[in-house]
């Protein structure tokens, strides 16, 4: 078992899968790989990238002011990979946001186009900026492998100090400005993380993360590579992020104090529950495990408490960044596949940069060696003398790079067809129209339809349109047709209704308009490919249909009325085209108003243009008592007699 | 120009002449139900819509704040206030943050989700058209003259008349006069009708949203100035400190020296 | 049988075809790395590059040395790879299921089918002579290892069931039976070739880099030698 080894496979996979998952984002766009929506502009990327990134590079700058303002220079040991994993943590929100944004492209805008009244030009600017601090702080130590570094090296180290102050200053401003980011949301952000000193929590909840994450990092890299974490150091950190979070709770309930809102601590629903889990993570574990003097000086009691602390404050950083405020858009938000893939490519990424920091450099005071690693695994480059040590990398190499192909290949085999060809409809099934003679036309049931009075319009098929053509029996109600040995002058009355139902189901001589518009907006498939191929269908070989020796698509394949010589009436109004069926509404508007306009002389409804000539916006109870509809027969149960016996 | 909008919630007989009259004039793509999309009839190609709430139709669309959060959002200044005062988006500046979808106490701006290259939507009360001298295109066709195009001022004396005039009809209040430091849509709501719907049910506050951040937007050079301030002391200060300690020891020692030699 | 194709179609051919991509570009960059790296051992700098083309196109272009000793085999070799290459990627069946409706090409040109067909029966044929022409020689089936008995066969299959289904009027009843060997053998291909001898499509070059690097010595490698061991002007 080596255990690096195992964690570098499974970073390198996780890479490889994102990196499928990520071209495609760029392709096909966010609405094709996210569920991010109009209701929820922002959603695990810039919650979890971000939000937490910026809150987890905070070990950076408290322990360089540790170390180099506060001059306790026995924390040096843990500052190195305190700066290291700021400036990757840093990266990483750089790297997610151009996942995040719209037109990554044009990120550097805000360099360009400013607006200092935004809190996220202020964010914009101190990534920017303290991302560059954080290089320049962090790039003395792979400077100290060569010797034509040593200039840069000497001059980078004489303005440490300057630098330090910098880094400080410009992480207070960014720590606080991803709260101010959320103030002007008094109305989106409820009211238990809603604050208007949210910058000033932000900022103290950083502080001790900062210790927290650098306790939580020494454990994490120790346990791979098998070495002894700080403990006599950390215990002393662990102790202060104590203090840190107890202030940190204490100004939030005070602030929810002065504002009057403390009843909200109390108050029923998930909010609650929600906001007492986020503190009893975030200050009480803490607060436990490092005051009980036996687990906070255990490898255990530290790593648990400091995991815990950290899971608890990207919690609230999530929560603020969009969970708690995810019912004020519409329906539930959970990541998508791709953006949870797209994150952990982003952290594992990091992760890897991080580990190879690690493994060249003096990053800690020794340099990493896994006592039980195998031969091949020691570095395989010595920097020190300049000699080779032969080709253990080789091995490492090939698999890693096996892994990230083989993750990448099922990234993509993973992702939907939906994803590579939708352009998110959502489908609204039709269904069909209610009523005897009147018929209650209202397809997706939402109390909006339209009052379609039937005999008036065949009255008017049979007496302008169709002359001399007579249906017989009209006493059974004019649209009945149960047997066809019962219809004797069936071409006369084909005559009169195929001028509207210009397309019928096989075997069928008046279908529901539903039937083959089946989607309220979409088009929608009216042939029913699946059921012509199955066995259990119709169960025909593809070449009954499709010619042989060219591709099998619509082209090559027979029209319906090859096979069914009865789909499209003689007298159809309409030309159909004879796969794919317009929207429901599209099909009803197109067919009512152009044929209005056409007879305008002729009908009562001329000008078809205003939506409330016909949607009243009523219930049908209503239609009964109205003047105009005085045809309105609507009964409760769902008759279709419209569309026959199938 | 002060332009404002009128809409009278009890005259509307949601006819969605004015949506239609949008799509012409600002040449939008057909839309049809979108995954992403609320409820609520806007989207990326709809830049105004007709909810029907409890049998009124209300009319929804940009409101043009006096101070819009989203223009304060923006980060950079891609959104931005017209010399006219109408609020207008630039889409050559913007980078594609979505913080205005966030900031909007109302949900107003779309994103083009479904675009590879996406841009943020949003009604611009027909700026070009105001600019022409003409009327926004929803209002010019509204038949009803329920949503009504005018000065800000004059359209609220008229709303008020009309309160007066009819107080059993109407909620004796300006919906958009005074909300969030005052919109230029404003709304004649019938009495006891909830409008909650339209701003994440809560109540809006008179305060313009810009000015809940602005305080800590003006404490950012302060801040940086003083944390970096009270760095230096504080280093300078430690400093001081080793390096007195260390010439006290170096000097306790040397004391010690010559104590021995005087020894 | 339906939902096997379409799997084979879908997901698995999505599958094959990065690992197909990525792999022949990870062979490309493992191979280089390691050239790189056995260079800077051996402390030599130069990179063999007119050696590098020439040789590259020498076995490109079919009118060398070989084809003076084999020249039938040659001929037949090299038939079989124009057939090989060409008929998969500009067959109208494929441009239109694969490249436009898969990917969202719609510019790809495409062979008539009448032309693919005649392609595909020669291919076809080649296949088996290659195969006969393998097992039939000492001295081949001397240096043959499994993988390369078992290329031909596999390809001619996809060739043979591929064009079997494009022209059901040879064997109307085994349509699907067809479609799957030809989908599913295909997929094997695209995944099997960044990790077999097929790999050759794109390492012909790094082969000719290994092969100029290691057996061509620079012009005063020996004095070099003598000057790192330390036993300069001694004679050798």
């Amino acid at each position: 078992m080596n255990r690096v080894r195992n964690l570098k496979l499974v970073l390198w996979m996780l890479a490889g899968f994102g990196f499928a998952v990520g071209l495609t984002r760029f392709f096909f766009g966010l609405g094709a790989t996210t569920n991010l929506g109009d209701g929820v502009p922002w959603g695990l990327w810039i919650g979890f990238d971000v939000m937490s990134g910026v809150a987890l590079a905070g070990g950076g700058f408290v322990m360089t002011a540790i170390v180099y303002i506060f001059g306790r220079e026995e924390y040096h040991p843990i500052v190195r990979p305190a700066v290291l994993t700021a400036f990757l943590g840093y990266v990483a929100v750089i790297f997610g946001l151009l996942f995040d944004l719209g037109l990554p492209w044009n990120i550097w805008h805000m360099i360009v186009f400013w607006n200092p009244h935004s809190p996220l030009f202020e964010v914009g600017w101190c990534v920017m900026l303290y991302t560059t601090v954080l290089l320049l702080e962090f790039s003395p130590v792979p400077m100290e492998s060569s010797s034509a570094w040593a200039k840069i090296r000497a001059t980078l180290i004489k303005i440490r100090i300057p630098l330090v102050i910098t880094g400080i200053a410009l992480s207070t401003l960014h720590q606080s400005s991803l709260g101010t980011l959320f103030m002007i949301m008094p109305y989106r952000v409820p009211v238990l993380w809603y604050s208007p000193i949210l910058p000033i929590l932000f900022f103290i909840s950083a502080i001790g993360l900062g210790m927290l994450m650098v306790t939580f990092e020494s454990h994490f890299t120790s346990y791979f590579y098998r070495r002894k974490p700080e403990i006599h150091l950390l215990k002393n950190l662990a102790g202060w992020s104590r203090w840190v979070l107890l202030l940190y709770l204490s100004v939030r309930i005070g602030d929810l104090a002065v504002r009057g809102q403390l009843d909200a601590l109390t108050a029923q629903g998930w909010r609650t529950v929600w906001f007492w889990v986020e503190i009893v993570m975030m200050v009480g574990a803490p607060l436990v495990f490092f005051s009980v003097p036996k687990l906070r000086i255990s490898r255990t009691g530290q790593w648990t408490g400091a995991t815990l602390g950290v899971s608890g404050i990207v919690l609230n950083r999530i929560n603020v960044g969009g969970f708690v405020h995810l019912d004020r858009g519409a329906g539930i938000y959970l990541p998508s596949f791709a953006e949870l893939a797209i994150t952990l490519a982003v952290v594992a990424t990091l992760a890897l940069i991080f580990l190879f920091f690690l493994e060249r450099f003096h990053v800690w005071e020794e340099r990493p060696v896994d006592p039980n690693a195998k031969p091949e695994a020691l570095p395989e480059f010595d920097y020190a003398s300049m000699v080779s040590l032969g080709a253990p990398s080789v091995a490492s190499r090939y698999t890693r790079s096996l892994a990230f192909i083989l993750a990448a290949a099922l990234g993509f085999a993973l992702l939907s067809d939906d994803v590579l060809t939708s352009k998110g409809f959502e489908s609204n099934p039709v269904r069909a129209a209610r009523g005897g003679d009147t018929l209650w036309v209202d397809g997706n049931r939402d109390n909006y339809g339209v009052a379609f009075p039937h005999s008036q319009h065949v009255k008017f098929v049979e007496e302008i349109l169709t002359p001399g053509i007579e249906i017989t029996d009209r006493e059974n109600g004019g649209v009945s047709f149960a047997s066809e040995t019962e219809v004797p002058q069936y071409h006369d009355k084909a005559a009169i209704c195929s001028q509207c139902h210009h397309m019928n189901l096989p075997g069928d001589q008046a279908s529901g308009c539903y039937e083959c518009h089946s989607d309220m907006y979409n088009i929608s498939d009216s042939f029913g490919h699946d059921w012509h191929s199955e066995t259990a269908g119709a169960g025909l070989s593809c070449f009954t249909c499709h010619q042989t020796g060219m591709a099998k698509n619509a082209e090559s394949a027979k029209q319906c009325n090859e096979c069914h010589d009865d789909l499209v009436p003689a007298y159809a109004a309409i030309e159909v085209e004879q796969y794919l069926a317009p929207g429901y509404t599209d099909a009803m508007h197109g067919m009512c108003q152009n044929c209005h306009k056409i007879h305008a002389e002729e009908v009562e409804k001329a000008d078809l243009g205003r939506c409330t000539t016909c949607h009243t916006g009523q219930t049908r109870e209503v239609i009964k008592r109205d003047q105009l509809n005085r045809w309105s027969n609507v009964p409760n149960n769902d008759i279709t007699t419209f569309s026959s016996v199938r | 120009m002060n332009p404002a909008i009128l809409t009278d919630i009890t005259k509307c007989i949601g006819c969605r002449e004015c949506v239609a009259a949008c799509k012409v004039v600002n040449d939008t793509q057909a839309d049809s139900p979108r995954r992403w999309s609320l409820d609520d009839g806007l989207s990326s190609d709809n830049w105004t819509s007709i909810v029907e709430r409890e049998g009124e139709f209300v009319r929804k669309q940009c409101r043009h704040c006096l101070e819009p959060a989203c223009v304060s959002a923006c980060p950079v200044a891609a959104l931005h206030v017209t010399e006219i005062g109408t609020v207008v988006y630039d889409s050559d500046k913007c980078l594609g943050c979505r913080y205005c979808m966030m900031a909007c106490a109302y949900g107003i701006p779309r994103y083009d989700w479904d675009k590879a290259v996406p841009y943020v939507r949003k009604c611009i009360l027909c700026h070009d058209r105001l600019m022409d001298g003409q009327q926004p295109a929803c209002t010019e066709v509204c038949p009803t003259q329920a949503t009504i195009f005018g000065n800000r001022d004059e359209l609220i004396a008229e709303a008020k008349k009309r309160i007066a005039a009819d107080p059993d009809k109407y909620d004796n209040h300006v919906w958009g006069e005074h909300e969030v430091g005052g919109t230029r849509i404003l709304y004649l709501v019938p009495k006891n009708f909830d409008l909650s719907f339209m701003t994440y049910g809560q109540k809006l506050g008179e305060k313009a949203l810009p000015q809940v951040t602005a305080p800590a937007m003006h404490a950012v050079p302060f801040a940086f100035l003083g944390m970096g301030g009270l760095m230096a002391g504080v280093h300078w200060i430690v400093k001081r400190r080793i390096e007195l300690s260390k010439t006290d020891q170096d000097a306790s020692k040397e004391e010690g020296g010559e104590h021995e030699q005087g020894a | 049988m339906e939902a096997w194709l379409e799997f084979g179609r879908g997901p698995l051919f999505r599958f094959c075809l990065v690992i197909l991509i990525l792999g022949l570009l990870r062979s490309v960059v493992l191979s280089l790395y390691g050239m790189n790296e056995a260079l800077r051992r051996a402390g030599d700098k130069i990179v063999p590059w007119s050696d590098l083309t020439n040789k590259t196109f020498q076995w490109l272009i079919p009118v060398t040395r070989l084809f003076r000793k084999r020249p039938v085999y040659s001929a037949i070799s090299f038939i079989w790879h124009i057939g090989v290459i060409l008929v998969p990627l500009f067959l109208s069946a494929h441009v239109l299921l694969l490249f436009a409706n898969g990917i969202g090409i719609h510019w790809w040109p495409e062979f008539p089918q009448r032309i693919a067909d005649l392609m595909t029966l020669i291919t076809v044929i080649m296949g088996i002579l290659l195969f006969l022409g393998r097992v039939s020689s000492r001295e081949s089936r001397f240096l043959s290892r499994f993988q390369d008995y078992a290329w031909v066969p596999l390809i001619t299959l996809t060739f043979l069931t591929g064009g079997l289904c494009a022209n059901l009027n040879l064997s109307a009843g085994s349509y699907q039976f067809s479609m799957l060997l030809h989908v599913y053998s295909a997929d094997l291909i695209l995944m099997l070739i960044p990790f077999t001898k097929v790999a050759h499509c794109v390492l012909l070059p790094m082969s000719q880099y290994i092969s100029g690097v290691a057996w061509k010595f620079p012009k005063n490698a020996g004095d070099r030698v003598a000057e790192t061991i330390g036993k300069e002007g001694m004679p050798v």
